[in-house]
């Protein structure tokens, strides 16, 4: 492992300089996080993306709302969803690209043909979308575009299939379905058993039926182009084929690590942070684009609260290197479908079913608890108005005395 | 003598879903009481309180908080 070279403290040295690419919630944490811990050097953001700040989660919940187009002057829920402009003092590239780096000569190479050099980087470059086809007729949702273009092809109330059974796919098929349109979602297996368990999985997908989304247990093997009638032709691993208007895929994402490909920095072509978020020297990483060591394994987990957590701890990092306290969070996740406003605390053991410690399943409103084996268990609320600071007690009861 | 005031902190409640990572961001400014309302405990920010102010507006995921 690569000694960390800390920066000059800015309350001993030079200030430096420090770049930030990406200015999701990854990169604008960090950003925040650098300036409260004192650094007053110059901070510039480099951002792909041409828009303010917005939240990202907000895309297929909120945001796939209220189709209908909204009266002049009234705050859209698009627009309400922008976040608050990079912090204090930043130059931000917004609409630029990070194609290169050079850790050696610490230098980011930009798409304009610029050079940035660097006394400390912060990687924040998130993910995206996965998907099968490049069809007009086939819809991602990922950034504030997507979320426009999507919403706009929804208020026509075509035939939708979703692909994908994760909290994306169903947000998304819930909110067609709200919109009024035929939704039909394939997913081999349970939908959202692999983030929410047995118990709470069953709740989700009987909310989803009760509200007319037709399931199709499969998984795809290939989508085609149906190029003279329009439309998309979903092959199944069950053999048959399904003919679809507009497909949604929810299929997971990748991380926009491309640029970082002749970096050296990319190990089996991942880029792998420690506990500090640390990746080599003078060089972070949080949020959606990083792997991080967990037990024998490593893992992404590409969510809010991660991204957030991780930005902190790897932006301390830079400024007083592994003498800042390594990352230590209980993982935090909500899921807004079919009537149904999930929120967990910790990592829900998928077989063991929880215990109810408040409300009634049957009812669809309740508070849950799982014991955990080593790390605490889990705790969640359904339907349930519960301060999340509670829901973490929850998730980690006492240990039982000796 | 007081500090000077130099932003002032909002809250638009309908927005707020109570998912309580601005207490997690700046305890010394919001709580979520008993029922998982939230409740601004400061809201003349100080130039001290600033940062962590602007830390819980960033990190709310439903953009319910403002600094204005
Ligand atoms: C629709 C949707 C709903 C979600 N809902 C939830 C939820 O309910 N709960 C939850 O916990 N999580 C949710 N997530 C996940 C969560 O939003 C992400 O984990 C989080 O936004 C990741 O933040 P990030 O800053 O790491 O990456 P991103 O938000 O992806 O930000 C990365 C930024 O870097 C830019 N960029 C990329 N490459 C470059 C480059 N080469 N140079 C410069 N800039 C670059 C991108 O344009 C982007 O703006 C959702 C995600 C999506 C897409
Ligand atoms: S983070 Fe946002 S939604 Fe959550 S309690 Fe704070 S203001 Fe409300």
């Amino acid at each position: 492992m690569t000694a960390m070279h800390p920066l000059p403290s800015p309350r001993v040295g030079a200030p430096g300089r420090i770049v930030i690419v990406g200015h999701g919630i990854a990169g604008l944490t960090a950003g925040d996080t650098l300036r409260r811990e004192g650094f007053s050097g110059e901070l510039t953001v480099i951002g792909q993306e041409p828009h303010d700040p917005y939240s990202r989660p907000a895309l297929s919940k909120a945001m796939l709302g209220d189709l209908s187009t909204p009266s002049p002057g009234v705050v859209t829920e698009v627009e309400a969803q922008y976040l608050a402009a990079p912090s204090a003092d930043a130059t931000v590239h917004a609409g630029r690209s990070a194609v290169g780096l050079d850790p050696e000569a610490r230098t980011v190479l930009l798409d304009d043909g610029g050079v940035l050099a660097y006394d400390g980087l912060v990687i924040a470059s998130g993910a995206r979308a996965r998907c099968f086809t490049d069809s007009p007729d086939e819809y991602t949702l990922r950034g504030l575009d997507d979320a426009r273009a999507l919403r706009q092809r929804l208020a026509d109330r075509p035939a939708v299939t979703v692909i994908g059974g994760g909290p994306l796919g169903m947000e998304v098929a819930s909110a067609a379905r709200e919109a009024g349109c035929e939704v039909t979602l394939v997913h081999r297996g349970q939908p959202m058993r692999r983030h929410v368990g047995d118990v709470l999985a069953g709740l989700c997908t009987s909310a989803a039926r009760d509200r007319g989304l037709h399931l199709v247990d499969a998984s795809v093997t290939r989508v085609r182009r149906d190029a003279p009638a329009g439309g998309l032709d979903i092959e199944l691993s069950t053999g048959g084929t399904l003919r679809a208007e507009v497909v949604v895929s929810a299929i997971g994402d990748d991380p926009n690590d491309e640029w970082l490909a002749d970096s050296g920095l990319l190990t089996d072509g991942r880029l792998l942070i420690d506990d500090w978020g640390v990746v080599a020297p003078g060089v972070v990483a949080a949020g959606d684009v990083a792997w991080r060591r967990s037990g024998p394994g490593i893992q992404r987990r590409a969510l809010w609260t991660d991204a957030i957590e991780q930005a902190k701890v790897a932006a301390a990092a830079l400024l007083h290197g592994r003498s800042a306290s390594p990352v230590s969070y209980a993982p935090y996740f909500w899921t807004e479908q079919f009537g149904l406003n999930l929120r967990i605390c910790g990592e829900v053991p998928a077989e063991v079913t929880p215990t109810v410690v408040d409300g009634d399943l049957a009812e669809s409103r309740a508070v849950l608890q799982w014991e955990g084996p080593t790390q605490g268990g889990a705790a969640a609320a359904v339907n349930f108005r519960i301060p999340i600071p509670k829901l973490r007690r929850l998730a980690r009861p006492a240990p039982a005395a000796a | 003598m007081a500090a000077t005031v130099v932003a002032h902190l909002e809250l638009d409640r309908p927005r707020c879903e109570g998912h309580g990572l601005c207490e997690e961001a700046a305890p010394d400014l919001m709580h979520l009481d008993d029922e998982g309302e939230l409740v601004l405990d400061v809201t003349d920010i100080s130039e001290q309180d600033l940062e962590a102010a602007r830390t819980a507006v960033r990190v709310c995921p439903v953009a319910a908080l403002k600094l204005a």
